[in-house]
């Protein structure tokens, strides 16, 4: 369970002093699934990184079953986001250098997971384990960005845009991938993104507007990533 | 896109290295000018004058060679990461129709890196000769002589370089700017990476293979860091013994301008060419010493090979020098200087492993956030 309360985020100083997040509060249960939506510039991506501990909020708190993560240090902070949480970038950020198997062994050797060849082949790269980031298309390569946040065996899974830099098609076969993957694993599934249609898979949707929760509604009934619009 | 003198700066490493390879030429080789001057020699003063000619032409063929080719391997690095860096705007003027030799033109002002270099080296040199030609004749065997300066130095040792440096730049911007439009567009990571048998081995002791592999002029240059401090230290200390401490201070000098500049540009070259990769993985959740065990670390082997070879390199060319030069002059017996190595050892691997240090407290504070954005 995430409990985040009062958070408040500023950028510059002087004039140049931005208030990003008005104190936002969130809560997301264990196994839910939570689209954040907003235009540019709303404060999502923000938000994001501050509930996976990437960033830091001026104030406000962020529990993890009783855990204030804002209060913890640099060091308890990186064992937190090596036993916690998992991401997937929209730019995916693999490893140039090393093949599909090495990048999702980044994350399954954190958590000791030897069935890492399991996620490559859920996420339909068994063929391509050997082959280097260069080599694949883009939707090939946020599916080995998957794969290397799922074998980290994360408790909350944060995507950033994982669709934005995809093709329609492909987008929804990513999303099929992390909605199926979710629901199989039972993680909670935190996802920044624009495209209101998206929203429409989600357990619950938190709408952001200039650094305010604008309105946060659950779905009664979720869509599959082929259902949606796009 | 211009390239502009503040560009040229950058490539100040190259400068120290010319600075280096001209001090040492100039000082030399004007010696060797005034000396081979003379008419008479008295016949006692023979043996030390052929031993100085001798010597000061090897020297300044040694030292002005291996720096001229460490200059060249620098000035190939430093471009690679140039075109690397501004590859994109690069790929853009390519795209808007520039020819391959009109955008690549320009980069004859890196040429300027080495005219700086030489040109303060051969000053340095001139206003060291004094003292140096005392040094030289400290015996007052041979007749006194007094400084001259030879033009056709100043041709050799700072026009000509200049020019070949330039036109070396030019014709590897051309070489690089074959690549195609897209391929000079797109971002690093997405380039294709030259296939190779990958062993069945854990996350981090591939991306330490990985790393080193990426950039294998990586592992010369902190190679060649590691050999310049082990042979010019370990040779200056000889040289207290074996000739003067002018001569022995002037080496070591020059061994750690060498040793220093060419260790702290390949590590901030590896900090910043491994940031990405160094960022993703404490967003994982890696320990920031994991990663700059892995990622620094993986050259510490090659830096003690730099140091065995720069041992034996040393050890080589004092028992030539001395045995060949000077074999018909009276100084002392030269033997393997074991001090000299243990004093040698202790201070490369405490300056080594500080230097390390220092760049995993940078890892440390490498702003995740930032570097994922750039």
């Amino acid at each position: 369970m995430i409990a985040a309360k009062g958070i408040c985020k500023f950028y510059g100083s002087g004039e140049n002093r931005q208030e990003v997040l008005k104190g936002v509060d969130l809560n997301v249960s264990d196994g839910e699934f939570v689209v954040i939506l907003g235009v540019s510039g709303s404060g999502k991506s923000t938000l994001l990184n501050i509930l996976s501990g990437l960033e830091r909020a001026d104030s406000g708190s962020v529990q993890y079953d009783g855990t204030d993560i804002l209060r913890l240090s640099d060091s308890e902070l990186t064992k937190f986001r090596k036993a916690q949480v998992g991401f997937i970038f929209q730019q995916y950020y693999l490893l140039p250098h090393l093949s599909v198997e090495k990048n999702v062994r980044m994350g399954a050797d954190l958590a000791g997971n030897r069935n890492y060849a399991d996620v490559i082949e859920a996420v339909g790269l068994a063929d391509k384990r050997k082959k280097y980031p260069g080599e694949l298309s883009g939707g090939e390569q946020q599916r080995v960005a998957i794969a290397r946040a799922l074998a980290k065996q994360p408790k909350v899974l944060f995507c950033d845009e994982p669709t934005g830099a995809l093709d329609e098609g492909t987008g929804r076969q990513i999303l099929d991938y992390i909605s199926k993957l979710q629901k199989s694993s039972g993680i909670s599934v935190i996802m920044v993104t624009h495209n209101q249609n998206i929203a429409d898979m989600a357990d619950s949707v938190v709408r952001l507007n200039s650094g305010t929760v604008l309105e946060v509604r659950e779905n009664g009934k979720q869509k599959s990533a082929y259902e949606i619009g796009w | 896109m211009v390239i502009g003198i503040k560009d040229a700066l950058k490539f100040i490493g190259i400068s120290i290295v010319v600075c280096c390879a001209a001090f040492v030429c100039t000082l030399f080789l004007n010696y060797n000018l005034d000396l081979k001057s003379f008419g008479n020699i008295p016949d006692a003063a023979i043996p030390l004058y052929n031993a100085q000619l001798s010597m000061g032409k090897a020297i300044a063929a040694i030292s002005g060679c291996g720096l001229a080719l460490t200059s060249v391997v620098l000035l190939v690095f430093y471009l690679k990461n140039y075109i690397n860096a501004h590859g994109k705007q690069l790929g853009i003027l390519k795209a808007m129709g520039y020819s391959r030799f009109s955008v690549a033109k320009h980069f004859w002002i890196f040429g300027l890196s080495v005219f700086l270099g030489a040109a303060i080296g051969f000053l340095a040199a001139y206003l060291y000769m004094p003292t140096f030609y005392r040094v030289q004749n400290a015996d007052g065997l041979l007749p006194e002589f007094a400084v001259r300066f030879h033009f056709e130095l100043l041709l050799y040792l700072i026009v000509l370089p200049t020019l070949a440096f330039a036109c070396l730049a030019v014709l590897y911007a051309i070489w690089k700017l074959k690549a195609p439009v897209l391929n000079l567009l797109r971002e690093n990571c997405t380039k294709t990476i030259k296939a190779h048998k990958e062993r069945d081995e854990s996350f981090l002791k591939g991306l330490g293979s990985a790393t080193l592999k990426s950039k294998k002029l990586l592992i010369f240059l902190i190679a060649f860091s590691a050999f310049c401090f082990s042979s010019m230290v370990q040779m200056s200390l000889s040289m207290f013994d074996l000739a003067s401490e002018t001569f022995a201070w002037m080496i070591l000098m020059i061994g750690l301008i060498l040793a220093f500049m060419t260790l702290l540009m390949s590590l901030s070259s590896v900090v910043k060419g491994n940031a990405k990769t160094i960022a993703i993985m404490r967003i994982f959740g890696y320990e920031y010493s994991v990663c700059s065990n892995r990622i620094l670390g993986a050259y510490r082997p090659f830096s003690y090979v730099g140091f065995v070879v720069g041992t034996l390199y040393q050890f080589a060319l004092l028992k030539i020098m001395l045995g060949v030069f000077f074999a018909d002059v009276d100084i002392p017996v030269y033997t393997f200087d074991w001090k000299a190595l243990a004093v040698a050892l202790f201070a490369f691997v405490a300056v080594y492993e500080l230097v390390l240090f220092l760049y995993a407290q940078r890892i440390k504070k490498l702003p995740l956030k930032s570097v994922m954005e750039e």
